[in-house]
């Protein structure tokens, strides 16, 4: 088994660490309007390929009971529409791998959004093909039957993941309405979904003023102009705001039990968490990492997320934000003395403010697993996209560098107390008959 | 393209070709891109400054055979050495897994066949510190019995892990079966019996050799610029013999036979011998060749086993070493009787001329996927310092952006040359590996266990 070492001990810096040295800065964001849409841009010159996100407010909040999965669906229809390229007619994905690029869609909770990564060059054909198929899916027989598959085949997959389990656990208990839905739905409410469902969420969620875009990478004025296009052919409109609220969690812990066919048990404690640009965001991020670090083995080199016994993910992007922390069982880990140490961990860090010093070691690591977490073109584009909403809008990407700078050990207290001190536990455990081997 | 996706492999045969020394003079590549010795004319830095993410990605590659320099394999000595040099407390300071996690970054070791990758991801402004702390702790190795415990320990936690996954499984023998001899037989991670059997006095052996400044390629990519390389440590004083190691031969196989190994799910592998890394052009065409075909979700065989057998995984390459490469091809979930067929007709159709306007498309498509490997600090470093310990730096795709003697090879590829390069190395048999539940059923009954 691995050992659990406390944070203080794995907390020394380096003697010639970063302490004084220069700030740590992304490319500056600019954000204008393209055609009337809202376009952040992080250019990096150097870059030999562009990465364009487009958002699009059709997330799992825009669903209902009858319409779980059709966000996904939608996407995965857009993905899958024909289009014409040199004459001959393809789906909209293997256009683009045609011409040199791809094409990913995510689902978040208010949003959809479509990763678009090409040459420079190529970006403006490119984003022509997929404006025309973001006004105009193909929601026919041809198309969506394939494309229902998929989504079911994803759905499928998440119920294979205990961290994935897990974690939408969590999320039913503590988001209302479509946004504690799964991001592909249920195989059986997927399945089940009529065309003209998906069309109908579709042509009411895909409005003109309901899409903003993100880029990382080279820009170009050519870039610039198609993406003004994007979305010019959708419906006008916006969609009326939603005011998702999490559930409050109780003082007790709520406990939340499922099984499935796996080995070992995995447990995931949900918190809730500030959002971006609040003045506790920094706080938190400092938090994150401190309860990663401080249950990291004891090993040399970096062990990956699938890997360790006790990680974190704070789910700042997800609409209200949350914090997660599990335990993995099958690494060997005690899961009752796991949650136990990452209990005591959160009431220590409540009790007292931290020290300058050890507030500064803490930032230092933040900051640097921060940045080294975002470094591919669809990762600063993302979170570039994903705040452009909010209140870090202007300072973007570094608005959350700097407020890990900027935290206080007061505001570390504070937010741990505020936020780390009620919790929802979801405990993932073998099948009867699972194998357990050894 | 260029490398192993999972780090069990890797060969050079040096009687064959000789290989460029890791001290040659340093190579001029792309504008952004600084190369020099690491001490006096010893030792390869290559560093290239990229705006973009506020990170460095800094990688010390030694070219050292995973079995280590004795007459008989040591399986694992390598990673064990590496990660013991890792993990070792200096008397003064921080051993440098501590270090790297202090500023938050991301360490790694990776052992391929003939080669040693060690990679500290970590945020700009704690770069130099790093650079020089990762400098000091190979180039002058301190081992610690507490330092080789902690590592012993890690290593074999991921042999265990390795043991059970079949893409690992499945590629360490198909290497095995291509060749006769060398390090390229074996996996880098040997079994938990073997990796507690290595004596403190063999991994001190192994890293005091291997790890020399004389035999390092120091590869940086980042928001970091060519002042960095001051920092790096010079390592110890070099001796009359203290030059780069020559690359070990590993012999392929004359004529290697199908085989069937027992395991708990079924697998199976294909292994071709390619052209070396010296032949740039046939080297390219068949990362061509392996884009087109094998790449998972837009490959013509990918495709056509992800119709047919949904639940299947397939993983191929080819593999760019110093000679000879190797394209590699594997699958789980399927038995080869299932694959064999689509993955003949594949490669029937590709030793004819492709239609001009879908070779166009297939080779946009390559390039932006290379292209799209190599967005990373961590990916650029990485490129560099395989490239380097192989022999040819300066074939390294992006070694000059999107030009350079990679992309120029690209750019010359026409349907005709690539259907030659296919007919000269992919129309022979391959050799066939197959791991099956039913043989380890059958081995299991046999043993009365």
């Amino acid at each position: 088994m691995r050992k659990i070492a406390a944070a203080a001990a794995l907390a020394t810096l380096v003697g010639a660490g970063a302490a004084g040295a220069s700030p740590l800065r992304y490319p500056a964001t600019v954000t204008q309007a393209t055609g009337g849409m809202r376009v952040s841009t992080q250019a990096d010159p150097d870059a030999l390929l562009t990465g364009v996100q487009i958002f699009v407010e059709a997330g799992l909040e825009r669903q209902t009971a009858a319409t779980n999965g059709a966000a996904a669906l939608t996407a995965e229809c857009v993905a899958r529409t024909p289009v014409a390229v040199a004459g001959a007619s393809q789906p909209l994905r293997d256009a683009i791998a045609s011409l040199g690029g791809s094409l990913d869609y995510t689902i978040e909770d208010d949003n959809v959004h479509y990763y678009i990564e090409a040459r420079p060059d190529r970006m403006p054909q490119v984003l022509a093909l997929f404006g025309t198929a973001l006004a105009h899916p193909d929601f026919s027989a041809a198309t969506l039957p394939a494309a229902r598959a998929e989504i079911v085949r994803h759905a499928g997959d998440g119920e294979h993941n205990p961290l994935h389990v897990g974690v939408q656990m969590f999320k039913e208990s503590f988001l209302e309405q479509g946004s504690a839905y799964p991001e592909y739905g249920t195989a059986g409410s997927v399945s089940q979904m009529q065309p003209e469902a998906v069309r109908s969420f579709h042509d009411r969620t895909y409005r003109r003023g309901a899409v903003w875009a993100s880029v990382a990478g080279r820009s170009t004025p050519a870039i610039d102009a198609a993406l003004g296009s994007v979305a010019r052919d959708l419906p006008d409109g916006t969609l009326p705001a939603l005011d998702v609220k999490a559930r409050p969690i109780p003082a007790t812990a709520p406990r939340i039990v499922a099984q499935r066919d796996i080995a070992r048990p995995f447990v995931v404690l949900g918190f809730a968490a500030p959002a971006p640009g609040s003045k506790d965001f920094g706080a938190m991020l400092i938090l994150q990492s401190m309860m990663q670090t401080a249950f990291q083995a004891s090993s040399a080199t970096t062990v990956l997320p699938n890997d360790r016994a006790i990680g974190t993910f704070y789910m700042f992007d997800s609409v209200p934000s949350s914090l997660v922390v599990y335990v993995n069982g099958g690494t060997g880990v005690d899961p009752s003395l796991a949650l136990r140490a990452i209990i005591l961990l959160s009431k220590a860090m409540s009790d007292k403010p931290l020290g300058a010093d050890s507030l500064r070691r803490f930032q230092t690591q933040a900051e640097g697993a921060f940045v080294t977490d975002t470094t591919t073109l669809a990762d600063r584009s993302y979170v570039v996209g994903s705040l452009a909403a909010g209140a870090l809008a202007d300072r973007s990407i570094n608005g959350a560098v700097e407020a890990i700078e900027s935290a206080t050990g007061a505001d570390v207290q504070r937010v741990a107390k505020t936020y780390l001190q009620r919790y929802i536990v979801a405990f993932v455990l073998p099948r009867a008959g699972s194998a357990q081997s050894d | 393209m260029k490398r192993l996706a999972l780090a069990f492999a890797g060969a050079s045969l040096a009687a064959a070709l000789p290989c460029a020394s890791l001290a040659a003079a340093p190579v001029a590549l792309g504008p952004r891109v600084t190369t020099s010795h690491l001490q006096g004319d010893a030792g390869t830095a290559v560093l290239q400054t990229a705006s973009g993410a506020p990170v460095a990605s800094l990688e010390l590659w030694f070219r050292a055979p995973s079995t280590g320099f004795g007459k008989e394999p040591v399986v694992s000595l390598a990673r064990l050495a590496a990660q013991a040099v890792a993990a070792s407390k200096p008397i003064v300071g921080d051993s440098l897994g501590e270090a790297v996690s202090a500023v938050g970054g991301k360490l790694a070791i990776t052992v391929y066949g003939d080669s040693v990758a060690v990679s500290a991801l970590v945020p700009a402004n704690a770069a130099t510190a790093i650079a020089k702390a990762m400098t000091v702790a190979y180039f002058s190795p301190v081992l610690t019995a507490d330092g080789l415990k902690a590592a012993a320990r890690d290593v074999e936690a991921d042999a265990v892990v390795a043991a059970y996954d079949p893409d690992v499984v499945v590629r360490n023998a198909t290497f095995e079966q291509l060749f006769s001899a060398g390090p390229q037989r074996y996996p880098a991670l040997g079994t938990v019996k073997e990796i507690a059997a290595i004596s403190f006095a063999d991994v001190q052996s192994f890293a005091t050799r291997a790890f020399r400044v004389q035999n390092a390629v120091l590869s940086v990519a980042g928001t970091v610029d060519a002042t960095l390389l001051a920092s790096v440590s010079s390592g110890r004083p070099a001796s009359a013999d203290a030059a780069a190691e020559a690359p070990v031969a590993s012999t392929p196989a004359s004529a290697p036979a199908p085989v069937t190994k027992p395991f708990d799910a079924a697998a199976c592998g294909f292994g071709w011998a390619g052209p070396p890394i010296a032949d740039e052009r046939a080297a390219t065409t068949m990362d061509f060749i392996a884009d087109y075909l094998f790449r998972s979700e837009t490959g013509v065989v990918a495709r056509a086993v992800a119709a047919k057998f949904p639940s299947a995984s397939l993983s191929g390459q080819f593999v760019t070493l110093n000679d000879p490469g190797v394209m590699y091809l594997g699958f789980s979930g399927v038995r080869p009787d299932d694959v064999r067929p689509l993955v003949d007709a594949a490669l029937a159709a590709l030793r004819a001329p492709l239609d001009p306007a879908r070779f166009e498309a297939a080779r946009d498509a390559f390039e932006y996927h290379i292209l799209a490997d190599l967005q990373t600090p961590s990916q650029i470093a990485d490129n560099f310092g395989w490239y380097a310990v192989e022999g040819n730096l300066a074939y390294a795709p992006g070694a000059n952006d999107a030009t350079g003697p990679y992309f120029e090879a690209a750019n010359a590829m026409t349907p005709a040359s690539v259907a030659e390069v296919a007919k000269r190395y992919l129309a022979g048999p391959p050799v066939v590996v197959t791991l099956s539940p039913e043989a380890k059923t059958k081995s299991a009954a046999g043993t009365g266990t």
